[in-house]
């Protein structure tokens, strides 16, 4: 068998047939093979001519042709012919317009290749994307393109035999089934690998969800195994997976190693007399690695496991262990050999020792002996005594001041489908119902492993462990929480179902990587910023861009963590967050094992260990720093507590706004609202001032102005302002602005408690009352004063003159006479509720209501209890302020005796009352109410 | 001049992923690795621990306040896969809603303008997009967009409401027609629109310009200017501000802000919408601000997390 792969600059192929093993690595101008019986000697070269890299390459695998292997280049496929240690292009064969993608060997027929190209044509010497001649039926090969599986017959090339839709994503690699001619398996993007009969092409026969997309998925050459490669741009996921194609639910083994992406795998063939395979990976990180698959693993993948022991006792001591490594350099100058280079690959050494000692672990034992002697008794606060010959042992676990002793007895059958017992000794000391439900953990653990007739005895010690912690953490958080409103939140239950990975695992490999650094805007003029401490450094250079994706975090598990394994002690890994006392060093996986602190870290950690009641808190989290940044906003507070004094009398928060803002903004705002400017309403008599270039055009550009600085203060302001201006000046008239809110039935329902009133606040003030002032007719003003809840407004009734109904002329001439473009009402209205916001940020709920009260649309109405009120005189119920039965006015103030609208307060008693703010004056110094009633009004009720 | 007014030290035992202040800006709500949520007043400067919230069962990714007028509420999401809403009845704060409905992380949280109700939307490494709306009476009504973003989504983000057309034509009384909208980014270095139409969210945009995981989407507030802003940040170090100027909302354009170093983690803006702040992988946090003249220029940077942010603006000094 052969194999070919292609990468950017770097193929990898080697063959295996013979002694003879090669490995070719490609730059543009080389091809290197390597002799993989002794892949430590110096590896040979071809030189090329060709601007193009090298595409891909495969061998010959018949062992007539052993000699020959093909190699693609851009448009074309070069055969190459190997003689005493020389290679030399035998035959260029082009027929493809594009660029050939993937090619493949017959696996019957020694002289027949495949080659597949973006042109959409397939040449059999000469189709799509992956491709792949059936290991069983010489006519039959497969391709794929995007999702879909094609299957062909060499015999009919014209139409495809058969049509899969396989994936909804691109398909990255296929693989046909060793022993049967019709299953094949396909790897895609969409995070699956699928499994197929073509004769079914309607429904997969299996499937195995990745959560990443799945580079490569190939038969293992023995049993029922599976190897996968996830897609190589998630970095750091390097590993390669093994999976028995019959539980699809765990990988039965991780090859764990190399320090970048791998970028091809291929079996090497047995050699004669041995049972092992070799796997070979070449990775990005320049190395290639080759494991040695013994029978305990390949029985891992295996349907049934097979008995004999001796076989197995051999496997065990055979296990994986550190394989040569290798390291091979692309000639291209900018790679240089030296130190860097030697450290790498002791490195690399020690990493296969690691793997090989992890892989003892992952050896499944058989006997019950076996288990004893390779449980981890390790774990902590754990002791296990042992007794193989009466097939039980006895287990001891301190935590805190919990004891819990108990024997397990494993029956004859063990571990196939029959579980061991538990029973707890006397020295124990939790409580019944926790012992019950212990009980059931452990024997739902151990069920589910001896299901698969795995061995259970680890598995369950970590459950006991972890249980008993967070059972002992329960009392700690309990007995000694420090804030009284938590009490509440009990800590979380140690049992994480749904969750079945690990944090930072293979499975992350989608979840980004978490912020260790954030800036946030918050409220009106902060910024929230917290960065990681100073004493966290990057584990890695500081020039390596900071991980994707989560499972980066894998790279940086103190130790190295198999999916598997971490699968079957799911609860103690995720105490790994919880901070407990007795949580075990190795098992500490965080985002901050991306981040080393200074050599202090030592002594928080074992302090940490030893004592949790006053130990310091780990630096592990920064300051959470808050700063004023309101200086870089173009809205400022101080302007908007004085801007609106009196929202009808525009000069003096012109002045207040003078000291700070721009003057000359204000004092030309000042100048255009002069009343000698205001319209005439005739149409007829002069051209309103708002059409003069220094009218609405100034105002225009004035706003585009503070629009480009998103200054929506000063655009609030002047809208308002202006707004103020035009409804002063009677601009809002009969057929105003707004139409259609003019209907008189709808603004009773809507406003139903302020009908009649005046307009503007300060109406009552007859400086003001001159010039062009009409105060719109009583048909309409309740249109535009529902907001006057923040001063005490009196009632005026304008002498309610005009009603000419010349329509389309003068509204004409009202919008005319607009210094804001009515065209825009909407934009005026959407700074202004802006501005309203930001001030209700900052507090300013009253100048919030004045800037509101200028919004063209008013906000929601009031829902919910209003008072009622009831004529004084003629006890008829009224809406407003004047009575429509008597015309007297509904509620008078007794200290002014105006119609009080607005912001009021009486007595509950005596029924009297008035304006708030004459209320609240009066009451400061008096007690009996203003009326001369003589009710104690302040006794009888509240103001 | 600005001007650190506080330093909370949070206590958390792992590193922090966010920190957020409340409507108001009195109280800071923070999430860690160490799995809990913590409540801070910092009124006057201070620090008073109000509530340390636990209930998440991995690391706390986000926290997101709603608007005040539905009361204090808080949302966090988690590597556990939940989300939490808490609320703070009578002093006390508790767990008021969970969702558990998604099969990975959940990344990020985001309520809704608080015009259109109570509404949080999720982005989960699943893919999947869930939208929690309140319905009063305890119950959350769910509405999910599946397979969102291939891989995994990494950022939501509401656009400001807006209602369509002319005020004019609102038929009075009623709630405002308004369009919801909101932007989320994924791992399909995609950034996506989404529109409710008749009750349903539909993909209205796909934005694309970034060369890897698009990690924040930050839709900016209006101040009532007709262009809608987006600004989001990836993991190939670029930050784009993203434009669309017709009402329709169809034709988006990229404008690059900077390429940073590293990745880019966070994008934020400020109230007013003319300042953004970004923070990344590089520990960084640096503020620009858009020139009159369109450009995008940095107005500061906070070095090393100790320094302060400190730029006085060419505005500050005119006004000066």
């Amino acid at each position: 068998m052969a194999a070919r792969w292609s990468s950017e600059n770097v193929v990898v192929e080697f063959r295996d047939s013979q002694a003879l093993c090669l490995y070719v690595p490609c730059s543009r101008r080389f091809l290197y093979l390597v002799n993989l019986d002794v892949p430590t000697e110096g590896h040979r070269k071809i030189s090329r001519q060709s601007k193009w890299d090298i595409g891909a390459v495969q061998w010959n695998p018949h062992d007539s042709y052993a000699h020959y292997f093909a190699a693609s280049s851009n448009q074309r496929v070069d055969l190459y012919k190997w003689k005493d240690g020389n290679g030399e292009v035998g035959t260029s064969l082009q027929g493809h317009t594009r660029v050939i993608s993937d090619l493949d060997w017959a696996v019957f027929e020694p002289d027949l290749l495949v080659t597949s190209s973006v042109d959409t044509y397939i040449y059999i010497t000469g189709l799509l994307f992956p491709v792949k001649w059936n290991k069983k039926n010489a006519n039959c090969l497969a391709t794929s393109h995007d999702g879909d599986v094609r299957i062909w017959d060499k015999r009919k090339p014209s139409t495809a035999v058969e049509y899969l839709a396989a994936h909804l994503s691109k398909i990255h690699g296929l693989d046909w089934h060793p022993d049967n001619e019709y299953i094949l398996a396909t790897s895609s993007q969409d995070n699956s690998v699928r499994f197929w009969d073509y004769r079914q092409p309607r429904k997969y026969l299996n499937i195995l969800p990745c959560q990443v997309p799945v580079w490569k998925a190939r038969y293992t050459p023995f049993s029922n195994g599976l190897v996968t490669v996830m897609v190589p741009q998630l970095r750091r996921e390097n590993s390669l997976l093994l999976w028995n194609t019959s539980d699809l639910n765990t990988p039965v083994h991780t090859f764990v190693g190399h320090d970048d992406v791998v970028l091809e795998f291929q079996w090497r063939k047995q050699k004669e007399g041995s049972k092992d395979y070799q796997l070979v990976t070449w990775s990005r990180d320049q190395t290639l690695r080759m494991w040695r698959v013994d029978s305990q693993l390949q029985r891992l993948c295996a349907n049934d496991i097979l008995d004999g022991v001796d076989e197995l006792i051999d496997g065990i001591a055979l296990l994986p262990e550190p394989d040569k490594t290798l390291h091979t350099q692309d000639s291209e100058p900018q790679h240089s050999f030296g130190h860097a280079d030697e450290e790498a690959l002791k490195d690399d050494f020690q990493n296969n020792l690691l793997v090989g000692r992890k892989s003892d672990q992952l050896g499944l034992p058989q006997t019950l002996q076996q288990e004893f002697s390779l449980i981890n008794v390790q774990i902590r606060n754990v002791n296990v005594e042992m007794d193989a010959v009466n097939r039980s042992c006895t287990v001891s676990v301190h935590c805190g001041n919990q004891r819990v002793k108990m024997r397990v007895m494993f029956p004859v059958q063990y571990p196939n489908n029959a579980a061991p017992s538990f029973q707890f000794a006397p020295t124990t000391t939790i409580s019944s119902t926790m012992k019950t439900k212990l009980l059931k953990i452990l024997n739902d653990t151990s069920l589910q492993k001896v299901k698969r007739n795995q061995s259970c005895l680890e598995p369950c010690l970590r459950q006991l462990v972890s249980y008993l912690e967070s059972v002992v953490n329960q009392e700690d958080s309990t007995s000694s929480n420090p804030y009284a409103l938590t009490n509440t939140v009990t800590p979380p239950l140690p049992t994480f179902a749904r969750v079945s990975n690990a944090y930072g695992s293979y499975q992350d490999s989608n979840i980004p990587f978490p912020r260790t650094s954030g800036a946030r805007f918050c409220g009106a003029g902060y910024l929230v910023y917290f960065t990681r401490p100073m004493t966290m450094h990057r584990a890695v250079s500081p020039t390596e861009p900071t991980p994707r994706s989560l499972s980066a975090l894998s790279a940086y598990h103190s130790g190295l963590i198999t999916p598997m394994k971490i699968r079957t002690e799911t609860p103690g890994n995720l105490r790994l967050y919880s901070g407990s006392p007795t949580r075990s060093e190795k098992e500490q996986v965080s985002i901050s094992s991306f981040y080393y602190k200074e050599r202090k870290s030592r002594r928080w950690k074992s302090k940490r260990e030893g004592t949790d009641a006053n130990n310091r808190p780990i630096k592990a989290a920064g300051k959470v720093i808050i700063q004023d940044i309101s200086c870089l906003l173009p809205v400022h507070k101080s302007l908007g507590e004085q801007y609106i004094k009196n929202s009808a009398i525009i000069e003096p928060f012109v002045f207040d706004a003078v000291s700070l803002v721009s003057v000359q903004v204000w004092s030309l705002a000042t100048v255009a609202t002069d009343l000698c400017l205001g319209p005439k309403s005739d149409p007829d008599l002069e051209t309103p001032w708002a059409q003069h270039p220094f009218g609405r055009q100034l105002l225009e550009s004035l706003l585009a102005h503070y629009c480009q600085l998103h200054d929506v203060q000063t655009l609030a302001m002047l809208c308002s302002v202006f707004e103020a201006q035009s409804r002063l000046q009677g601009c809002v008239s009969s057929s105003g602005p707004f139409p259609q809110r003019s209907s008189n039935v709808l603004s009773h329902s809507r406003y139903p408690s302020f009908t009649s009133s005046g307009s503007c606040s300060s109406m009552s003030d007859p400086g003001l009352n001159t010039g062009g002032w009409n105060i719109a007719s009583k048909e309409t003003e309740h249109t535009f004063t529902p907001w006057c809840e923040s001063s005490p407004d009196d009632l005026r009734y304008g002498n309610l003159t005009y009603a000419d109904h010349r329509e389309r002329e003068r509204d004409q001439h009202d919008k005319n006479k607009r210094l804001l473009d009515p065209a825009n009402t909407q934009q005026f209205d959407d700074f202004k509720k802006c501005y309203g916001e930001i001030l209700y940020r900052w507090g300013l709920r009253e100048k919030r209501a004045e800037v509101l009260k200028f919004v063209s649309c008013p906000p929601d109405p009031h829902k919910g209890i209003e008072f009622g009120v009831y004529c004084s005189h003629c006890r008829s119920e009224v809406r407003g302020t004047q009575c429509a039965i008597c015309k007297g006015f509904t509620f008078q103030c007794a200290i002014c005796h105006v119609a009080v609208r607005g912001s009021s307060n009486f007595c509950l008693t005596c029924g009297h009352g008035g304006h708030t703010s004459h209320m609240m004056e009066w009451f400061r110094t008096q007690e009996v109410c203003p009326t001369g009633c003589g009710c104690h009004c302040l006794l009888e009720s509240t103001f | 001049m600005v001007s650190v007014i506080n330093t909370v030290d949070t206590s958390h035992e792992d590193m922090i992923h966010d920190a957020q202040m409340d409507y108001y800006g009195t109280r800071l709500a923070t999430c860690s690795s160490d799995r809990s949520v913590k409540i801070f007043d910092v009124r006057n400067g201070g620090q008073i621990l109000i509530a340390d919230l636990r209930g998440h069962e991995g690391p706390v990714w986000q926290v997101a306040w709603a608007h005040p007028m539905y009361g204090n509420i808080l949302a966090s999401c988690s590597y556990d896969r939940k989300i939490i809403v808490w609320k703070e009845e009578n002093g006390t704060w508790e767990k008021t809603y969970e969702y558990t409905g998604h099969d990975s992380s959940v990344n990020s949280v985001c309520w809704a303008p608080h015009d259109y109700g109570l509404i949080l939307a999720c982005g989960s490494s699943d893919g999947a997009i869930s939208l929690l709306s309140y319905t009063g009476d305890g119950q959350w009504e769910i509405k999910k967009i599946s397979n969102a973003h291939t891989i995994g989504c990494n950022a939501v983000s509401w656009a400001p409401a807006v209602v369509p057309g002319s005020l004019i034509d609102q038929p009075s009384g009623q709630k405002p027609n308004y369009i919801k909208r909101f932007a989320s980014g994924g791992c399909d270095n995609l950034i996506k629109i989404w529109k409710e139409e008749d009750g349903q969210w539909k993909e209205e945009q796909k934005l694309e310009a970034h060369s890897d995981w698009v990690r924040d989407v930050a839709w900016a507030p209006s101040i009532g200017l007709p262009t809608s802003t987006i600004a989001s940040c990836s993991q190939d170090g670029r930050v784009f501000i993203w434009t669309c100027d017709d009402a329709s909302g169809n034709s988006w354009s990229p404008k690059l802000l900077h390429k940073f170093n590293d990745v880019v983690w966070h994008v934020s803006w400020s109230i007013t919408a003319n300042i953004l702040a970004v923070s990344g992988g590089d520990n960084k946090v640096t503020l620009w601000k858009e020139s009159v003249d369109g450009l995008w220029v940095c107005i500061s940077d906070v070095n090393k997390g100790q320094g302060a942010v400190s730029a006085i603006t060419e505005g500050q000094q005119n006004e000066q």
